[in-house]
């Protein structure tokens, strides 16, 4: 990109009501159908009455289709409306990051509910055979947010890493029983050939599609990336990285959160094609305006320059967990603190720390304007 | 003698999980989350039962992580953010200490249903290690980890106490971070013996059997001293640790052998383990009278309902062939 701080999006955004409720074949509100108008209008998104007539439709397969194209021509035009440089369709196609990738993969089966924290949970796979590819699952998604926008996009990618380490790996585990004596050596070489056979069987030959299709930049969503923060363990990642991305003529960028990044520092110039790290700093640094010893939460920037990482930053500025609005002069002192101190502003690029499917559309619009708003001020301050 | 039992909490079942979501969205009252414990708690005991474990937990259903029910309890204490819990995909909220730590009233009974334990059989409790705690929690009020680890032994040790005295007859202890973090030798032998005086305090004054239960990690890695812990037995997570290590070792303590894996789905082949946990026992126990538990290696909630009470079957399975191989 030409331009000095282009900006961007993570990943997810969240699903408006209408969305939701009506692929599910609930039964819509006054208010669920008035806020699908009041975006719609926001937005300028043509043709509305044809949304409204949808949603007061009954349930079939076309419909469904339907709604996920509107509900992506929104996030699109979301993004477009906020004037960021690079974004995707607020991944309004999936029902999430694990689950839309397993579900659509042969090889697997839900085994239900575990816990992650407090009342929450995850619905967590089995690997029960050696995966298989079945059927597109980020392809159409593409080509869809393709014909809708003229801007630069960017596909969030879920990681083989993270995928395997979110599921239980039968299959493999079961298959070295007896082979390998060492019950935690048998269980790293059953992740190893999980881990290889996925990337093999599954997330290249997507890949492949993508970029036959058009994709110019895939971001490889990582958050499990420092969750074993051996070296072994780290290597594996690395090694996992490096196998997803070899010889495809696509730009390539990793996402990666609320992690340990004195781990992932000492790894992240071993990844080969890695054009951006995008990482989280805003959630971990102070409010006040400034740059130097204020900017607190972008100390970690340093672990990464020292360890010799070369390529950009997708630089968080914008903290997904708060609906308290960043000032763009506030966006503006953490990108020049950044500039500063790795002393070349071309490396980087603006963007919220996170996806923001926690957030109101309310207030991801809002964070996202004065976001861009802030990259104009650096931008203007640096001229 | 070989016995057996669980090794921390129970997953919730699939019907529990919807309603501590319907509690969260405001659709359920707290009288009605609260039967649904009890109804769940009933099950996860009655599963205990009929597998034939030889020690009974009441399933710490409502226990938000392991440490929680002292963050939320213990004046001096305040509840943290969220925090990975070592290399899992689960996290807890970290215990933020902020004034002198003072326990003005039960912990642990007060979060379980102990009039649903079953009277014809010991009960077992578990509870945080001072190690664990200490070191998962962000000190701002103790002088350094050592100060505030004592004192929270003199906490368990209350605990313990009381836990005896309302019918307990097992106390587990249990202790990740003392074998998931990595540090240079000689620091593990300084950090060893603090180990072993916060145990004598914890321990002090009491008859109950107790188990310092080690997962995540190695446990090879704090041997020997581990053998002198004023414990009675030690817990040992053998998808973690090198088992061969440990033969060059006499122990003269019961051990828990963590032989069923509660972070995999995967169902295990009782032959197996039968053969690994018999090498283990007969090489580091030379006279062959240890007391030896069979038991999953950490919590069973890593998985769903369902696995988890195969697991508890597959514990008790491997045991009785145990027996069997060794009467």
């Amino acid at each position: 990109m030409n331009k000095m701080f282009p900006t961007q999006e993570v990943g997810s955004l969240a699903k408006p009501r209408w969305r939701v409720k009506s692929y599910r074949g609930k039964p819509l509100s006054r208010g669920d159908i008035n806020e699908a108008v009041h975006w719609g209008r926001k937005l300028g998104i043509e043709n509305l009455e044809e949304l409204v007539k949808l949603l007061n439709k009954g349930d079939s397969a076309s419909r469904k289709r339907a709604l996920l194209e509107w509900s992506a021509k929104y996030a699109i035009r979301f993004f477009e409306t906020a004037d960021l440089d690079i974004f995707f369709d607020g991944e309004q196609w999936r029902s999430e990051m694990y689950e839309h990738v397993i579900r659509k993969t042969t090889g697997f089966r839900f085994l239900g509910n575990v816990k992650s924290f407090d009342y929450r949970y995850f619905n967590k796979a089995a690997c029960i055979d050696r995966p298989k590819y079945a059927k597109p699952f980020y392809l159409n998604e593409f080509l869809f947010t393709k014909e809708n926008t003229k801007k630069e996009i960017k596909v969030p990618f879920t990681g083989a890493y993270t995928l395997v380490d979110w599921t239980f790996n039968e299959y493999y585990e079961k298959k070295f029983s007896g082979k390998i004596r060492d019950f935690k050596w048998r269980k790293f070489e059953a992740k190893r050939d999980f881990l290889f056979d996925l990337i093999k069987e599954v997330i290249r030959p997507e890949i492949s599609k993508l970029i036959d299709a058009g994709a110019k930049w895939i971001q490889v969503d990582e958050p499990a990336a420092t969750t074993n923060p051996t070296d072994e363990e780290m290597k594996l990642f690395v090694e996992s990285f490096n196998e997803t991305v070899k010889g495809f003529s696509c730009a390539f960028s990793l996402h990666n959160c609320y992690s340990n990044y004195e781990v992932l520092a000492r790894h992240a110039c071993e990844l080969r094609d890695c054009s951006q790290l995008s990482l989280e700093f805003a959630n971990r640094d102070s409010r006040q305006p400034g740059t130097g010893n204020v900017r607190t939460g972008y100390k970690a920037i340093k672990l990464f320059e020292n360890h010799s990482f070369q390529g950009n930053y997708g630089l968080g500025v914008v903290d997904v967990h708060t609906n308290s609005v960043e000032p763009p002069e506030l966006v503006r002192d953490r990108i020049l603190h950044v500039a500063k101190t790795i002393g070349n502003p071309s490396r980087i690029y603006v963007s919220p720390d996170c996806g923001l499917r926690t957030r109101t559309w309310e207030i991801s619009f809002r964070k996202l304007r004065n976001m861009v708003l802030g990259a104009e001020l650096a931008r203007k301050a640096l001229e | 003698m070989i016995s057996c039992y669980v090794t921390g909490a129970s997953p919730r079942s699939s019907e529990l999980i919807k309603k501590t979501r319907a509690y969260e969205r405001g659709r359920i009252s707290k009288k009605e989350l609260e039967e649904s414990f009890e109804k769940a708690t009933e099950t996860v005991i009655k599963a205990q039962v009929s597998a034939g474990l030889s020690y009974i937990t009441d399933g710490m259903l409502k226990w938000q992580d392991l440490l929680r029910p002292f963050t939320e309890n213990l004046k001096g204490i305040t509840v943290g953010s969220l925090r990975r819990w070592f290399n899992n995909n689960t996290f807890y909220r970290k215990p933020i200490i902020t004034d002198y730590v003072k326990r003005e009233k039960d912990v642990v009974i007060n979060v379980t249903h102990l009039a649903k334990l079953p009277k014809n059989l010991p009960w077992k409790a578990i509870l945080p290690a001072p190690y664990t705690f200490v070191s998962l929690s962000e000190n701002q009020y103790y002088r350094d980890k050592a100060e505030f680890m004592f004192k929270f032994a003199e906490v368990m040790n209350k605990e313990i106490k009381g836990l005896a005295e309302a019918g307990f007859s097992y106390i587990q202890l249990s202790d990740p971070a003392l074998v998931y973090e990595q540090s240079k030798p000689k620091s593990i032998k300084d950090k060893l013996a603090l180990v072993n005086d916060a145990l004598e305090i914890a321990v002090k004054g009491t008859t109950i059997k107790t188990c310092l239960q080690t997962f995540f990690g190695d446990f090879s890695k704090i041997l020997p001293e581990a053998l002198d812990f004023p414990v009675d037995h030690l817990g040992i997570d053998l998808y973690e640790t090198d088992f061969e290590k440990l033969k060059e070792y006499d122990f003269e303590k019961g051990v828990a052998l963590g032989l069923v894996d509660s972070r995999s789905s995967l169902i295990e082949e009782p032959d197996e383990l039968v053969a690994v946990a018999k090498e283990i026992i007969e090489s580091i126990s030379q006279s062959n009278t240890n007391e030896v538990f069979i038991c999953p290696n950490c919590d069973l909630d890593f998985l769903p309902w369902e696995k988890a009470e195969e697991k508890m079957k597959a514990v008790s399975s491997v045991t009785e062939r145990l027996r069997e191989e060794f009467s």
